[in-house]
């Protein structure tokens, strides 16, 4: 039905099982969208959100989107600027990941604000000295980028492609690719960068502020230099996630292998900047503002040290040295525990930085406060997730995100679609 | 026109800039932003003239003076009346929210009658002719029967012209039965002519007091005039005065006091008796007051041993605080628990005014003065006719002021009783109810609800839908204080014989009439044997004639102080200061915990229900959702296997209630305390259902001395539910 | 702007609550309540969303029956100047919809102009911002007090404490009627401190000597604006929030719950950042 759609010479699952499978995410899809209407239209009292926890699973699930999709920019930044050219195999995908997470953050941030049809003021009205002023205009600008590098590989489509205008364009934007992966490295430095300052400002917080260089705190350097780390591991998560999918083999092992070895060693020196940075932080920082880490992870029913060891070492440190290691990371069961032990850390290290911040007591004589999101909340987090799946899902079918699809999935004679015209229909079903 | 695939996608892109480019996207988000600056649905306040008018609140027996700040015709917001010898300036959480109050769902906004079964909430609104039309018909109908003293008013009140019209009415009409509510003035009158054998009341010169000794009363959280308490209260700490709290329960005063003493509950008397007994041991008490005392009896009863025992107190703390009361050069002693809103014993307030005595304080500064009530109604007696004189002789249908109880004027506590037994000396027809909730304040006060249902005929004068309010058969609402005249005596432990005058400062929000004027139209319809006591054509006119020495200054500061009180000499009567005590209901083996009622500035006690920015105030270990606390110390809450906010039954010989607990060290073990004034299960979503309602878990316990309700707890059992 | 400050000093208004008179009575909370109208809900037990401009905190020294204290300590917006106007909210607001006059030292909130992204209440470690998480509503009839003076909120922004700063701009207007460019100290008082019965609460300018609030503060520009009071102390002192309420408490307990201590420090005997 859709096979002149398909990218020539790549199988694609029948149009049913693309259908249901649409059909079902879309279900989730639906519920996040209801949810969604309910806080729009009702206001954010469909939350469990209050007056401690401004910032609650919404501003985390967006710092941890951004962070994740930080390998867009950093593979961008390896591939055009550094010239490791074997990311190619693995870029386009790395910016279908990275378009996903930036439009879930602005969606997730346009139902967090109270008033999202004032949410322009933030640009109209703008504030220089706050974080999310810079998080704001760098982010819209890099989402910007985003599209830019989504929109060439939009026109290989095999339909699009025949309008030679659209053939030229999507050349012509490869062509320049280099100019607009740089600016979205910049882009991404400040707000990845911002981001981190977000918390990292904040000196009625204890808990979150961090001295730093300028006018910016150590977090700010951390959070960019984590999504650069980690990053490339959602990248090469979500693309072995494709490939048990799909079933297929679509990037190079030599690729993964290097992306990974990349990662091992950013995450490496990024775990030792952030121990440093908590070592500082507990021995100096704290102390000079009356607290100790016991102030910090006891007396309360859930925030203890482990979430420190968890994040540090089990989502630092761990999945680093695998991932250095070239035994480990060649084994494809070490590689994976890795990558999903990162991601855990570097979700884990948003958690910290936005709900431990708001449940830490500041007045001696406060408390503790946990939370727990109501449905709406939770919903509303999904939704991105359903809603990359489904555009994961469309790329995939229409677009030749993996150049070296066709390589490794060589199309077996009795494969080979019939032709109509401009009409292809697949002969057999093929894998899921 | 062909629409090839390029010159679609031409159009479609083509037009997408288009009107990014056009001012239309951006006018739109420009506009909607604007939009949400000025919902329609989110009020905004017209502007207009300002002004201010003075006023008294009644909210309270405080007697503040309040300052009502206005746009145009609308009230905007209360305010302290600067300058005013109550308050000046300050207020309280009641004071300021009274605008919810004027403004608010709970108002009866017209006469109704009752349509449906009663306590059902059908009603029929009617014009105030039909309802005074059908309340003059069944008062007439029930005096041509002879039958006019079966017919009881009860009021919150028993000063000022507005109870004297209400008194004057039962008494032209034929019937004994002006009852009052049960009130602390009654125990300090009693008190008084007990030891001083004169009718008067008594004054505490707190502001120029060095040491205070307060037997349980909540001198910050609402004693009395709870403004200028508070006002007092702010200098204790820069002057360095010392202030002893002896109270079970850790209040907001003993947080203020020098020293808490924490006494075991009802035992308080035998404390002061226990200081009273050093004292006069060694030889420091004053000698013309010792010399009149049985001080055998004291000093042997109250040996410091004996009472260490009673109270709990140790013997070295009772020396102490005999030494700083005796040593301090303006000692005084206070009592009168929480707010003293209630009656006491004759033994826990004589007990105290022995104390003063013996420091030889009376009537000086920072002591107890002692005055003669003043009265400033001076109407004469009206005529009765013979129907009248009839009636007036039955006995009261409360018992007050005969045997057993001769000393009492009033006794509400006895109407629930009255009306269920058969005992009763006639059966109640008509009740009138003024100025008081008894469905709710009243102690056991499901009973007292279930015997109202017996009373073939209510009539309640309330402004708002309170519980009792519910039962009625006839609503004809007062104008809330906001609205009218009214005359407000302020005794509350004053220094000064002070009256406020209470004047409209808005227009009345609904079809409510004075209660004045209401019992002067009433008794127009009532024939001339009655209307002839009413010989004023409306309330103001009889207001404006009675206070006519005080008007003109009443009406320029809105307050007359009295420049001459009368006092009573403090020259002990008897020699016997030590009464019976009142003891706490209920068998400790059954019920081995001591509940007591505490009273709380951001809690509404008293016959109006708390608006609903003090229930905002409330503290979450007070009220969490609709559930109310009780406090109860660690250790007994460990002993029943309680945590903080646990749910539990409490079960009182009077009933039962499903409660949450709340930990304190505040508190003795073995007592448990409640907050009074929730529970109502009337007013607005605000308040109704919210905690329980105290007065329900606690009967009435009669002071052997004066048969008043002097309940001051009651023996408890908690259970983990 | 410029040639203003130069005919008027800055003035910083300042508070000093004195926690040995104040008895937690909560005139003040009910008092602002009603000079800013604060909505209401049925259900207000939930504290974490019950919008009190005014807060009172009740403090315990942590002892055991029957040798526990208590203190209720006042908590309005603590008007943070930081360093230099760089209040922890103001400085985080993206779209400056709170702002440090250097004018008056009031931290204001523009409630047209926040599009409820609550960073503010994130940076504010008192807790003073509040959300407004629904759409105020008040019963039939009761919308009839609302002031003039302090338009409603609508649902979906943040709320706090403005040192009654109708009050500051109605005293200026009648002082420049009467030809004065200073604002006479009794002629702005806050609702709060007008509604203490027990003169707990001072409010004026603390820049000026001849203000009550400077006079109990005593203020030392050169230890970031810390107390000489040996009274007095601030919340979270150390943080370097600079605030403009000052607290006074005698008993040490109390002074020594203002602000976070490592096991052997003394009380108040740290260093403000400034």
């Amino acid at each position: 039905m859709d096979s002149a759609l398909i990218p020539k010479g790549l199988k694609r699952c029948p149009t049913w099982q693309f259908l249901l499978g649409l059909g079902v995410v879309g279900v989730v899809l639906a519920w996040g969208i209801y949810a969604m209407l309910l806080c729009w239209f009702k206001g954010l009292n469909q939350t469990n959100m209050n007056d401690y926890y401004g910032f609650a699973l919404w501003i985390w699930a967006d710092l941890a989107v951004i962070a994740l999709g930080g390998g867009a920019f950093f593979s961008g930044l390896l591939r055009y600027i550094i010239g490791k050219d074997e990311l190619k195999a693995i870029i386009n995908y790395a910016v279908v990941i990275g378009f996903i997470c930036y439009t879930s953050a602005l969606l997730i941030l346009a139902i967090d604000v109270g008033q999202p049809l004032r949410g322009w003021f933030i640009f109209w009205h703008a504030n220089v000295h706050s974080m999310l002023t810079e998080v704001a205009f760098c982010l819209s600008c890099y989402l910007g980028v985003l599209t830019i590098e989504y929109i060439p590989l939009i026109l290989e489509n095999r339909q699009l492609n025949k309008v030679s205008f659209f053939h030229h364009l999507a050349h012509n934007m490869h062509e320049t690719m280099a100019v607009f992966a740089a600016t979205g490295a910049f882009l991404s430095f400040f707000h990845q960068g911002s981001l981190g300052g977000v918390a990292g400002v904040l000196y009625g917080r204890p808990f979150a502020f961090r001295e730093g260089l300028l006018i910016w705190p150590w977090t700010f350097f951390l959070f960019t230099w984590s999504a650069a780390a980690y990053g490339p591991c959602f990248t090469l998560f979500v693309t072995w996630i494709t490939e048990k999918i799909t079933r297929k083999k679509l990037v190079k092992d030599n690729v993964v292998e290097l992306l990974a070895k990349i990662s091992g060693w950013m995450i490496f020196t990024y775990t030792i900047a952030k121990i440093c940075d908590t070592t500082r932080w507990a021995n100096m920082l704290a102390p000079s503002l009356g607290q100790t880490l016991s102030n910090f992870y006891t007396n309360n029913a859930f925030y203890g040290y482990w979430i420190l060891f968890s994040e540090v070492i089990l989502g630092g440190l761990v999945p680093a040295i695998i991932l250095i290691s070239p035994t480990l990371r060649k084994r494809s069961t070490w590689r994976v525990t890795a990558l999903f032990l990162a991601i855990m850390g570097i979700c884990l290290n948003r958690w910290v930085m936005v709900l431990q911040v708001m449940a830490v007591p500041v007045m001696p004589f406060d408390q503790w406060v946990l939370y727990i999101p109501s449905w709406q909340e939770v919903a509303t987090t999904i939704l991105p997730v359903a809603y990359g799946i489904i555009l994961i899902m469309i790329s995939y079918r229409y677009l030749p995100i993996f150049p070296q699809e066709a390589e490794l999935n060589p199309i077996a004679p009795n494969d080979v679609p019939v032709t109509h015209g401009d009409a292809a229909v697949a002969a057999e079903p093929a894998t899921v | 026109m062909k629409v090839d695939r390029r010159s679609f996608l031409a159009f479609v892109i083509g037009g997408a800039a288009g009107t990014a480019l056009s001012p239309l996207p951006w006018k739109l988000t420009d506009d909607s932003s604007i939009w949400t600056q000025m919902w329609p649905w989110t009020p905004v306040p017209p502007d207009g003239g300002v002004s201010f008018a003075d006023t008294t609140c009644t909210l309270c027996p405080g007697g503040c003076g309040i300052t009502v700040r206005k746009v145009d015709s609308r009230a905007v917001k209360i305010e302290g009346t600067k300058g005013h010898p109550v308050n000046d300036g300050g207020i309280c959480m009641l004071g300021l929210s009274g605008l919810q109050l004027l403004y608010g769902p709970t108002r009866i906004k017209s006469p109704m009658k009752r349509v449906g079964k009663r306590g059902e909430g059908k009603w029929q609104r009617i014009s105030w002719s039909e309802a005074l039309g059908i309340l003059a018909g069944k008062l007439g109908e029930i005096r041509n029967r002879h039958e006019a003293h079966t017919v009881a008013a009860l009021s919150g009140a028993d000063q000022g012209t507005v109870p004297a019209l209400f008194k004057r009415f039962m008494t032209v009409y034929g019937s004994p039965n002006f009852i009052c509510m049960p009130a602390f003035q009654e125990t300090e009158a009693l008190a008084v002519k007990t030891l001083f054998g004169a009718s008067g009341r008594t004054g505490f010169d707190i502001e120029n007091a060095d040491y205070i000794l307060s037997f349980g009363s909540g001198l910050v959280d609402g004693w009395r005039s709870p403004v200028r308490m508070i006002r007092a209260a702010g200098k204790w700490h820069p002057n360095g005065i010392t202030v002893v709290q002896v109270e079970p329960r850790f209040s907001n005063t003993a947080a203020k006091a020098t020293r808490w003493v924490p006494v075991a509950p009802g035992t308080e008397a035998d404390l002061a008796l226990g200081i009273a007994a050093i004292l006069l041991s060694q030889g420091k008490a004053s000698g013309s007051v010792a010399d009149m005392l049985d001080q055998r009896h004291i000093m042997k009863k109250y040996a410091p041993e004996a009472v260490a025992r009673t109270t709990g107190i140790s013997v070295e703390t009772l020396m102490d605080i005999a030494d700083g009361f005796s040593r301090a050069q303006r000692p005084l002693a206070l009592c009168g628990r929480g707010k003293a809103q209630n009656p006491e014993s004759l033994r826990d307030t004589a007990a105290v005014y022995l104390l003063n005595l013996l420091v030889n304080n009376i009537n000086q500064d920072g002591g107890m003065w002692l005055f003669r009530e003043a009265d400033d109604i001076s109407w004469g007696l009206p005529q009765t006719d013979a129907m009248a004189v009839a009636g007036l002789r039955q006995p009261r249908f409360d018992g007050a002021g005969s045997q057993p109880y001769a000393d009492a004027q009033y006794l509400a506590h006895h109407l629930a009783d009255a009306i269920t037994t058969t005992n009763s000396p006639y059966p109640l027809q008509v009740l009138l109810v003024a100025g008081a909730n008894p469905c709710h304040t009243l102690h056991n006060a499901e009973a007292v609800k279930s015997a109202f249902s017996q009373v073939p005929f209510i009539v309640s004068f309330s402004s708002f839908w309170d519980e009792t309010a519910q039962m009625a058969d006839l609503l004809l609402p007062d104008h809330m204080y906001l609205e009218r005249y009214a005359d407000v005596p302020v005794t509350a432990g004053l220094t000064g014989q002070i009256i406020g005058l209470c004047k409209p400062v808005v227009s009345p929000q609904f079809n409510t009439r004075h209660l004045g004027q209401t019992l002067i139209s009433l008794s127009r319809r009532m024939g001339k044997e009655i209307s002839e006591a009413f010989p004023w054509d409306s309330y103001e006119t009889c207001l404006r004639k009675t206070l006519s020495t005080q008007w003109e200054t009443l009406m320029e500061t809105g307050v007359w102080k009295s420049p001459k009180v009368k006092r009573i000499k403090g020259n002990l009567k008897s020699g016997n200061v030590d009464f019976p005590a009142a003891l706490a209901e209920g068998d400790a083996s059954a019920f081995p915990l001591m509940l007591i009622p505490y009273d709380s500035l951001s809690v509404a006690a008293g016959p109006v229900g708390s608006p609903p920015f003090m229930i905002k105030a409330v503290a979450d270990t007070v009220i969490k959702g609709k559930d109310g606390f009780v406090e109860i110390h660690p250790r007994t809450a460990g002993e029943l296997d309680l945590k903080e906010g646990s749910v539990a039954t409490l079960t009182t010989p009077r009933g039962e209630a499903r409660v949450r607990v709340h930990l304190s060290h505040g508190i003795q073990p073995g007592v448990i305390a409640m907050v009074s004034g929730l529970g109502h299960m009337a007013y607005d979503e605000f308040l109704a259902g919210k905690g329980v309602n105290v007065n329900a878990l606690i009967g009435p316990v009669a002071d052997p001395s004066s048969g008043h309700d002097v309940a001051w707890g009651i023996r408890a059992r908690l259970s983990n539910a | 702007m410029k040639e203003e400050r130069k005919q008027n000093p800055s003035m910083k208004y300042a508070m000093a609550i004195d926690l040995d008179r104040c008895t937690g009575c909560g005139a003040c909370m009910v008092a602002c309540m009603a000079e800013n109208n604060v909505p209401f809900k049925a259900d207000e037990s939930n504290k974490l969303d019950s919008i009190t401009w005014l807060r009172i905190y009740k403090l315990t020294n942590g002892k055991s029956y029957p040798d526990l204290d208590v203190c209720y300590l006042p908590r309005p917006c603590q008007h943070c100047e930081g360093h230099g106007g760089h209040s922890p909210c103001v400085s985080v607001c993206p779209a400056t919809a709170t702002d440090y006059s250097s004018e008056t030292g009031i931290v204001s909130q523009i409630y047209t102009r926040c599009f409820g992204c609550r960073y503010c209440m994130a940076a504010c470690p008192y807790h003073a911002r509040y959300f407004n998480w629904w759409d105020p509503v008040w019963p039939e009839g009761m919308e009839k007090y609302l002031t003039p003076n302090v338009s409603p909120r609508m649902r979906g922004v943040v709320e706090k404490c403005s040192f009654c700063f109708h009050r500051y701009q109605l005293a200026k207007d009648a002082a420049y009627a009467r030809g004065r460019t200073v604002v006479p100290e009794k002629d702005y008082q806050t609702a709060c401190t007008q509604a203490c019965p027990s003169g707990a609460i001072v409010f004026g300018d603390l820049n000026n000597p001849q203000h009550q609030v400077h006079q109990i503060v005593r203020p030392d520009p050169k230890n970031g604006n810390k107390s000489k009071n040996p009274r007095a102390f601030r919340l979270l002192e150390r943080l370097g929030t600079n605030t403009k309420i000052y607290y006074l408490s005698s008993r040490e307990w109390v002074r020594r719950a203002g602000d976070n201590y490592l096991q052997h420090e003394k009380t108040g005997a740290v260093p403000v950042p400034h």
